[in-house]
């Protein structure tokens, strides 16, 4: 382990700087990445929705005419 | 149900972090060894704590799930798992930097802190193949809250072996002979550790509020017979 520069001196401001800046941004980054992630989800999750709120309306019309053939029928019986 | 308060506290979490890394760049002096780049250990170590202390989290709900068979526990577990598990990524990156910074290696093979949490990691990125491997929703529940809790248990023996191991470089800061963080950096540590905590667990709780929704989604799916889409094998437990 005399390869590790234990005890060496800080590195500068600006050389120490990059390595700082870089652990944050990585950090950042994976909450973003996150995020990105959970949004494209939720886009998923509201275009199902959607797609169900219009089957479900298509569905409760169609029963409704379904409804109204049946009454016409039984009245001319 | 789940995303009930779920906005104030991510109201609470980004205030909690800006406080935090205010207070890293604007109030906590420069360490007289490492200087700036010791920045990074008001990062690093709480997401350290996080993530190990959410993977025995995800163990305590395992047990939970095991005792009364309720399956918000497993979905609870699988949860905290794989949240910690990116919070364990995280660690690994931001270490591999701290140790590129002050050691000139981007990773110390025979440093038992790092060694050990790389096992715990791997540990834990076995869980998910382990998961799916099995077809059957119950026993998939189940086998993955004995392994939650097995692997739960290792956390805090690993972190005592490695604690009582002689350590090479990485330092020991909490609670040795040599003295501690002084006052300031004490407090912007704790802030910190405060601010990546409330991360975690706002998190979970927008996974489990999305997986919710996803579970109620499919659930309304069958009620109204619509064609099954995508009917392949499940990747995560279902929240209703």
């Amino acid at each position: 382990m005399d390869l590790l520069p234990i005890g060496a001196p800080a590195l500068p401001l600006d050389e120490a700087g990059k390595y700082v800046a870089g652990a944050y941004v990585v950090f950042l980054l994976l909450l973003l990445v996150y995020v990105a992630i959970m949004a494209a989800k939720l886009q998923r999750m509201e275009r199902e929705l959607r797609e169900l709120a219009g089957f479900a309306e298509n569905r409760a019309s169609g029963e409704a005419a379904a409804g109204s053939d049946r009454e016409e029928v039984s009245a001319d019986v | 149900m789940y995303g009930k308060g779920l906005k104030p506290l991510s109201i609470a979490t980004v205030a909690a972090i800006a406080v935090a890394f205010s207070l890293v760049f604007f109030y906590a002096p420069l360490d007289a060894d490492q200087g700036f780049i010791q920045k990074i250990f008001y990062l690093h170590v709480p997401l350290a704590i996080t993530a190990l202390v959410g993977f025995v989290i995800g163990g305590v709900f395992a047990i939970l799930h095991l005792r009364g068979g309720d399956r918000r526990w497993d979905a609870y577990s699988y949860v905290s798992i794989h949240m910690s598990v990116i919070f364990g990524v995280a660690v690994l990156i931001t270490g591999a930097i701290w140790a590129k910074a002050s050691w000139g290696h981007w990773w110390v093979w025979d440093e038992p802190t790092l060694v050990s949490f790389l096992i715990v990691f791997l540990m834990y990125a076995t869980y998910y193949p382990f998961r799916y491997a099995i077809e059957d929703r119950d026993r998939q529940a189940r086998y993955a809250s004995v392994f939650a809790i097995v692997a739960g248990a290792f956390v805090p023996l690993n972190f005592m072996a490695v604690r009582l191991a002689q350590s090479l470089v990485h330092p020991r800061v909490f609670a040795t002979a040599n003295g501690g963080l002084p006052g300031s950096m004490m407090l912007t540590f704790l802030v910190c550790l405060a601010a990546i905590a409330l991360l975690w667990v706002t998190l979970v709780k927008l996974e489990l509020t999305a997986k919710s929704a996803s579970g109620q989604l499919k659930r309304l799916r069958r009620a109204l017979d619509a064609p099954a889409g995508g009917g392949g094998p499940r990747i995560a437990p279902e929240v209703s």
